[in-house]
C-alpha cells in the first residue's frame, strides 16, 4: 500500500479561515444572548437531567429471563453467526434435567456467553436473529467502564434485571 | 409335526446394484456390439447398465442432486418408504419412486415437472406436521436434509392446526453412551434400522408400533445399542433424531472447515473428513471410498481425534536436566543428546508402524549418516501384532486387529521387525506417532522419545532414564502416505496446523545434521 497524496485547491477565503470562524462565533453569541434575554437553556444538567431518546435506541445488551430466572437463550449460535463485529462468544452445554422445568424446549444452555462491548457496533443484528427473543439491546447508553475487562459482559451480568427495554 | 412340507419360494433373480457413485457406463467402440440400454432424464439421454434403478442412473452421471431422498442411501438396501424421490415417468399412470423403479430402455423421466414438485411439496408438508421447530437447539441444523429440502420444495405455510405429536419417553433418550435419540424429530425413514440389519448385521434397532405411534427403540432395552459403527447412524440420519454424544452441542456445523485425510486408528485406512475450526478438531466423518471403507467408519476411529487435543500431549522438545524434563529448543536438545549418543556403545532406532512410508524411508536412509552404527527396526505392538501377516479382521465390516495404520508400508521400506519386541542397546530411540505400542525394556534403559507422546505414556514407561523427548507431528498434521492392509497406497495432506513446537522428521534430521 503506497501513500496517496491528495492536493486540494483552496480559495483565498478558505485559506484565511476567517469566514468559518465568523459562522462559528455567530452561533455562540446567538446562544449567549438567548440565555441572557430569553432565559432559554441550550444544555442540560446531565446526571440529574437526561435526554429522552427514541424507543428504538440500541444500547447495552441484556438477556431476557423467564419466571424461574432461567435465561431464554438456548445457545443456538445464531447471534454469533450473524454478528458482523465478531464480538459474541458462546460455549454451549446440556442443561441438567433438574434445572429444566420446560422439558425438551430448554435442553441446551449457554455455559458462557460473552459480549465484547469494545468490539460491538450496536447494529442490533443479534436481536433480530435470536429465535427465542433472548438477547436484546436495552436503551441504556451509559457504557463507561473503568477497566477493559469490565467491558466484556458475561452471562451473569447480561441476566440482570431490565424492565421493558430499559 | 411330521406332516409339514417345506415350501420353496422362488423369487425372480434381479441383481440390483446397491453401491453408488459408479462411473458412467462405457460405450463400446465396436459397432457390432449390442448397444447399451438408454434412459432419458430431463431431456438428456444416458446409457445405463441393466439392473440400475432410476436413482442409480442419476448417480452414475452425478445428477442425483436433482432427486431429493430420505430413505434411500447408496450403501443400504432399498426401502421406497419416504416417497420423496418420486419422479414422473412418461406412459406410467402414477408418479414412480426413482430409488426402487428399475430403469428400462427408452424410458423418459422428468425430475422437475410441475406434478413432481407438487408431490414433493405435499410430502414435505406431511413430514413437517409432527416435526418440532427446534432447529436452534438441534445439532443437525446446517447439514439437515429436512431443512435443505424444505427450503427447496417445502410449503411456506402448513394446514396443520392440531398439537404436534410428542413422545414423552424418548425426547432425549440415551440409546447407548454414544448416541442420543430424540424421537420427536424422526421422519421414520428407517435408514438406521436397515443399517443395523444389513450392514453391521447386529439388528440392535427396531421400529415399535405402527402408524402415528411408530417409534424407534433398541431391540434389547437393557443392552441398548451395541454395534461398533454407531457414529454412522448419526451421519446418515437425515434429521437430528440420532445425535452423537461426543459432538452434541460442541459446535454448529456451519463453522467447521472440512479437509480430507486418512484415519490412523487401524490398518484399514478409512478415508475421513476432518472437521475443524481454528485448527481445533471437532469430529471425523467418513468419506466414500469404494475400495476401502465404502460409506462407513468405526467408532474407535471416530473418537481418535481426542488424542490430538489431549492437554497432556507433549508439543515442545523436552530435555533431561537434574532428573527432570524441561522444555527447550530443538538445537539445545539435539546438542545434548548427540554427546550421549557418541559415547554410547550401541544405539538402536525403533520406528513405530504408525509412521508414514516417507518417514520410514527417510529415517532408514539418513539416520546412519547422523549416528554411526545405528540399528534400525520397526515395532507394532498393538493386539500382539508383530508383522502384517498377523493382521486379521475383527468383524465383517472394517475393524482390523492391527491398530496402527502403516505396517505394510513400513515393512516395504526394508526394515526388519524388532527382535522379541524388546530393545537391547545402550540407548534406544523410540519413534512413534501416537498409535504404535511401546516395546519391552530393562528398568534402567536409556531412552530418547521421538514423535507423539503424552505425559501419561511417559509415566507408564518401565524405564525412567529418559534423555529427551523430540516432539513430532501426528497423522493429520503431516503429509505422507499409508499402505493399508489390502495394499492400497493412500496419500494425505495436513488437515490442521500443529498447535505447538513439534517438528517434522525431515526438519529434525536436517537440524541434527547441521550440528556437526
Amino acid at each position: 500500500m503506497g501513500t496517496v497524496n491528495i492536493s486540494r485547491k483552496y480559495t483565498a477565503t478558505q485559506k484565511t479561515y476567517l469566514w468559518a470562524i465568523f459562522i462559528g462565533m455567530k452561533i455562540t453569541f446567538k446562544r449567549l444572548l438567548q440565555g441572557f434575554f430569553l432565559r432559554k437553556n441550550n444544555t442540560i444538567q446531565y446526571p440529574e437531567e437526561r435526554r429522552d431518546y427514541s424507543q428504538r435506541f440500541r444500547g447495552m445488551h441484556f438477556i431476557s429471563v423467564d419466571k424461574n430466572k432461567t435465561e431464554n437463550c438456548t445457545a443456538c449460535y445464531l447471534c454469533q453467526t450473524v454478528c458482523p463485529a465478531e464480538c459474541i462468544h458462546i460455549i454451549a452445554d446440556e442443561r441438567d434435567e433438574d434445572n429444566n422445568p420446560d422439558g425438551v424446549k430448554k435442553e441446551k444452555r449457554p455455559l458462557s456467553f460473552d459480549i465484547d462491548a469494545l468490539r460491538c457496533c450496536f447494529c442490533g443484528f443479534c436481536e433480530e436473529a435470536c429465535p427465542k427473543d433472548a438477547i436484546k439491546l436495552s436503551r441504556n447508553y451509559e457504557l463507561a467502564v473503568t477497566t477493559r475487562d469490565d467491558a466484556i459482559y458475561d452471562l451473569d451480568f447480561l441476566k440482570r434485571d431490565v424492565k421493558g427495554r430499559g | 409335526m411330521s406332516n409339514t412340507t417345506e415350501i420353496e419360494i422362488k423369487m425372480p433373480k434381479v441383481d440390483l446394484n446397491y453401491s453408488s457413485f459408479k462411473k458412467p457406463v462405457q460405450v463400446s467402440a465396436d459397432p457390432a456390439a449390442k448397444p447399451n440400454p438408454k434412459v432419458t432424464i430431463d431431456g438428456k439421454v444416458y446409457d445405463f447398465a441393466p439392473g440400475d434403478t432410476i436413482m442409480q442412473v442419476a448417480e452414475r452421471y452425478k445428477i442425483h442432486e436433482e432427486i431429493p431422498r430420505y430413505c434411500y442411501h447408496p450403501g443400504m438396501p432399498i426401502a421406497g418408504s419416504c416417497r420423496m424421490c418420486t419422479v414422473e415417468v412418461e406412459k406410467a399412470p402414477k408418479l414412480m419412486t426413482s430409488c426402487s423403479t428399475p430403469a428400462a430402455d427408452g424410458m423418459v423421466v422428468h425430475t422437475r415437472s410441475e406434478k413432481v414438485v407438487k408431490s414433493r411439496t405435499g410430502v414435505m408438508e406431511f413430514l413437517l406436521t409432527n416435526h418440532p421447530l427446534d432447529c436452534p437447539v438441534c445439532d443437525k441444523a446446517g447439514e439437515c436434509e429436512l431443512q435443505d429440502y424444505n427450503f427447496e420444495y417445502g410449503p411456506m405455510t402448513s394446514n396443520f392446526k392440531e398439537e404436534k405429536r410428542v413422545y414423552e419417553d424418548s425426547t432425549t433418550k440415551k440409546l447407548s453412551d454414544k448416541v442420543t435419540l430424540n424421537m420427536n424429530r424422526c421422519v421414520h425413514c428407517e435408514r438406521c434400522v436397515r443399517f443395523t440389519d444389513d450392514v453391521t448385521k447386529t439388528s440392535d434397532l427396531v421400529m415399535l408400533n405402527r402408524g402415528y405411534k411408530k417409534e424407534l427403540a433398541a431391540a434389547d432395552e437393557e443392552r441398548g445399542l451395541f454395534n461398533d459403527y454407531q457414529g454412522c447412524l448419526t451421519d446418515f440420519c437425515p434429521v437430528g433424531a440420532l445425535t452423537y454424544n461426543d459432538f452434541r452441542f460442541e459446535k454448529r456445523v456451519w463453522f467447521l472447515e472440512k479437509k480430507a485425510s486418512i484415519c490412523d486408528r487401524c490398518s484399514k485406512g478409512c478415508n475421513i473428513e476432518v472437521h475443524s475450526e481454528k485448527d481445533v478438531v471437532y469430529r471425523y466423518m467418513p468419506i466414500f471410498n469404494e475400495q476401502v471403507n465404502q460409506h462407513w467408519m468405526c467408532d474407535e476411529g471416530r473418537s481418535s481425534y481426542q488424542s490430538l487435543s489431549n492437554p497432556l500431549r507433549i508439543i515442545s522438545p523436552l530435555m533431561k536436566y537434574q532428573d527432570a524434563l524441561h522444555s527447550t529448543s530443538i538445537e539445545t536438545l539435539l546438542g545434548s543428546i548427540s554427546k550421549e549418543l557418541q559415547s554410547a556403545s550401541s544405539v538402536e532406532l525403533v520406528v513405530g508402524t504408525d509412521a508414514t512410508c516417507e518417514e520410514a524411508a527417510y529415517l532408514k536412509e539418513k539416520m546412519p549418516e547422523v549416528i554411526k552404527n545405528i540399528r534400525l527396526s520397526y515395532y507394532n505392538g498393538t493386539n500382539n501384532v508383530t508383522t502384517s501377516k498377523d493382521d486379521q479382521k475383527l468383524d465383517n465390516l472394517l475393524r482390523m486387529k492391527d491398530k496402527t495404520a502403516n505396517t505394510k508400508g513400513v515393512e516395504e521400506t526394508g526394515l526388519t521387525a524388532l527382535k522379541n519386541g524388546e530393545v537391547s542397546s545402550e540407548i534406544a530411540i523410540l519413534f512413534r506417532s501416537g498409535r504404535a505400542g511401546i516395546p519391552k525394556m530393562k528398568a534402567d534403559q536409556k531412552l530418547i522419545l521421538w514423535g507423539v507422546w503424552t505425559q501419561e505414556e511417559i509415566k507408564a514407561l518401565p524405564s525412567k532414564n529418559i534423555l529427551g523427548v523430540i516432539a513430532g507431528l501426528s497423522t493429520i498434521e503431516k503429509i505422507g502416505s499409508f499402505k493399508n492392509t489390502d495394499g492400497i497406497l493412500q496419500k494425505f495432506a495436513p488437515a490442521i496446523v500443529h498447535r505447538g513446537n513439534g517438528l517434522s522428521v525431515k526438519s529434525v534430521v536436517s537440524a541434527w545434521k547441521s550440528l556437526k
